[in-house]
């Protein structure tokens, strides 16, 4: 290879290198160093302490709250989304005569910013005025003040996650289901199956390629959820929606502990690229391609 | 492995996808163990009526029997039939033997069993050595035989093959047409088997059945078809080269009846040198030498013919040449198109 064929890849990777490197990688390592550091409030005077942070956390009830909070969102809002968001894609598949309108419905609540969302949830979920205890009351059921009681709290956020986040999960699962021959679907048909067996043995399987990648997206995006959280229930009531990332927003720009909120950043992404991993591992047993 | 077959009467069927009408009152009964061949042009309803014997589709009226029971509204598992599918459609998540044995597993068939028709399968087709792989590993042939093992394990009433060879390439479409014929002639099963291909229609059916724009034009055996076209749609259609036709001023030198509009005649008794009539001399066009004979294409007097000729003196492209038939192999048409 000649020299300017071997410059060329570096050439074309630097723009990319250089962005990620001023906004990812620097601030990322910066957090790491931070995360050993204890860190005057509003100046600019720190200390290295070693693992003192990590200890406080590891230590602090408040942190381990958040951190069961943090399980119970992401069971509330990966699970129901994944098979809410596969069952009506299977539907619009099987009725394409419905697909293009509900597509673009379901759609919708991606397109709206998330504070928007939020705003548009704490109107549904008002205990007096809104809409869900206004349907519940028709029924003859006294609905709970969602986001104020700490039992339904975190449940009323879930949903709201859920809701935005279907019609994403929708047309990745619409795209992996119309790239599934018919001629498979009517083969098993004649070998016998019935519906969910067809749906068990053929199209899951087959399919399992997008349902792994919309599972990673949605287990890091439910990992990361903020807006809905500060808009909807700041964390409240009693710390119950107090997810690691809220803990953490709450510590690094309401408390202005940047070591420790440093040290809770690295604790998160640690957890991140270990759910990510299991992932990929269970993925090597499960998932098709090709 | 034994013998399942069963005869198949399908009643007036018709089939409309909203208001076009695909199938136009067809009727057709197989009889049990009988081989019948679907051919016809693209888009004349072949693989919709195959389809609708599996179950696949509803006819829009109009009954089909399996075995003298109506079965209209029979699932496709409950009628005994399996389907080859053009595309194969094996499950590609799947070993070979997963493929074959999925079936019998859904109808909880016990386990040996399973083993031994599997082993079966595979022997018989050339299987063995490849149980363990995925489609994805195997050549178009050997999928193609997955795609029949599957068929066969299943001990099907009735075979229904849309097309199974039109994705191989030519030697190992006539290497699996044998293989079909002696799968056939062992097993004796009912099938119903759509093509395109002539050769396939000619060697493998017991009867052809020819179809055009969704209703049957003649069903017999290949040689009644061949020798006794009762249209000139099915004249033209069975037999390569197709059946040479002429119309106009030559029917008056071929002494055609009071009422023709068309007359037809095979390459084969389409002659240069001699013959009983001549039509009169005309320009050749192309030359298509297969080895021992060779096809000569001639324009005569506004109308297209093909002559099968013997040996190698052909005549030259450009050359005009007089052409010839023999008056007793010729076939009339009036202007329906129905013979005379
Ligand atoms: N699901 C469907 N909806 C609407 N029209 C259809 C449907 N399936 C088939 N058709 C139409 O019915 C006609 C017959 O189709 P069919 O597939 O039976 O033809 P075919 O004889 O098998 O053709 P080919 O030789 O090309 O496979 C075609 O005009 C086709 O467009
Ligand atoms: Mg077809």
């Amino acid at each position: 290879m000649n020299r300017r064929a071997s410059l060329l890849p570096w050439g074309l990777l630097f723009p990319t290198m250089a962005i990620l490197s001023i906004f990812v990688i620097y601030p990322a390592i910066q957090s790491l160093i931070l995360s050993f550091q204890d860190v005057e409030p509003l100046s600019k005077r720190s200390f290295f302490i070693g693992f003192e942070n990590y200890e406080v956390l590891l230590k602090s009830p408040d942190y381990w709250q958040s951190a069961r909070v943090t399980g119970s969102f992401l069971l509330l809002t990966v699970i129901p989304s994944l098979v809410i968001s596969l069952t009506i894609a299977v539907f619009l598949d099987a009725n394409p005569f419905f697909q293009n309108g509900f597509r673009t419905l379901f759609l919708l609540p991606v397109a709206i910013s998330s504070s928007m969302a939020a705003m548009l949830w704490i109107f549904i979920y008002n205990p007096t005025a809104g809409f869900l205890n206004y349907f519940l009351d028709v029924l003859g059921i006294h609905g709970p003040n969602w986001l104020a009681d700490p039992d339904t709290a975190l449940i009323a956020v879930a949903i709201s996650t859920v809701w935005k986040e279907l019609g994403f999960n929708i047309i990745f699962f619409l795209a992996g289901l119309s790239a599934i021959p018919n001629e498979l679907k009517e083969a098993a048909e004649l070998d016998g199956a019935n519906g969910w067996q067809i749906f068990r043995n053929v199209t899951l399987p087959l399919l399992s390629p997008t349902l792994f990648f919309v599972s990673v997206v949605s287990v890091i995006n439910s990992l990361q959820s903020f807006g809905q959280i500060h808009i909807l229930t700041t964390g409240g009531p009693m710390g119950e929606t107090t997810t690691l990332v809220y803990n953490l927003y709450r510590d690094a720009f309401v408390k202005f502990r940047t070591g420790l909120a440093s040290s809770e950043a690295v604790v998160l992404f640690t957890l991140i690229m270990i759910a990510t991993t299991i992932q990929f591992r269970l993925a090597k047993k499960r998932v098709h391609y090709g | 492995m034994g013998v399942y077959m069963a005869s198949v009467e399908i009643q007036k069927v018709r089939k409309c996808f909203g208001e076009t009408e695909v199938l136009k009152e067809v009727s057709l009964s197989i009889r049990e163990g009988e081989f019948v061949v679907l051919v016809g042009p693209s888009g004349c309803g072949k693989s919709t009526l195959l389809r609708m014997v599996a179950g696949l589709e509803l006819p829009t009226s109009g009954t089909i029997s399996i075995d003298s029971k109506v079965v209209n509204t029979v699932p496709p598992k409950s009628r005994g039939v399996a389907m080859v599918f053009q595309n194969y459609a094996l499950y590609p998540h799947m070993t070979v033997r997963d493929n074959l044995s999925f079936g019998l597993k859904l109808a909880h068939v016990a386990i040996p069993e399973i083993e031994k028709r599997v082993k079966e399968a595979a022997e018989v087709l050339g299987l063995v050595k490849h149980l363990e792989k995925k489609p994805g590993q195997l050549s178009g042939g050997q999928k193609q035989r997955v795609a029949m093992g599957r068929a066969m394990v299943r001990q099907p009433k009735v075979f229904l093959f849309d097309e199974p060879l039109s994705n191989l390439d030519a030697q190992l479409r006539v290497k699996m047409r044998t293989e079909i014929s002696h799968l056939h002639r062992r097993l004796h099963a009912t099938s119903i088997y759509v093509t395109h291909d002539q050769v396939e229609a000619m060697t493998l059916a017991d009867r052809i059945a020819v179809m055009n724009q969704g209703q049957l034009e003649q069903v017999g055996s290949p040689l009644e078809l061949y020798q006794n076209p009762r249209t000139r749609f099915v004249a033209s259609f069975i037999g390569t080269p197709s059946m040479n036709f002429v119309e106009g001023e030559l029917l008056y030198l071929i002494k055609a009846p009071h009422g023709v509009a068309s007359a037809g005649f095979r390459p084969e008794n389409t002659f240069l040198k001699q013959g009983k009539v001549s039509l009169g001399e005309g320009q050749v066009v192309l030359v298509e030498p297969l080895g021992s004979i060779a096809y000569i294409h001639i324009s005569l007097k506004g109308n297209y013919l093909v002559s099968e000729m013997k040996g190698h003196d052909w005549p030259e492209i450009g050359s005009t040449t007089e052409v010839f038939i023999d008056d007793s192999k010729v076939f009339y048409f009036d202007s329906q198109g129905k013979r005379i």
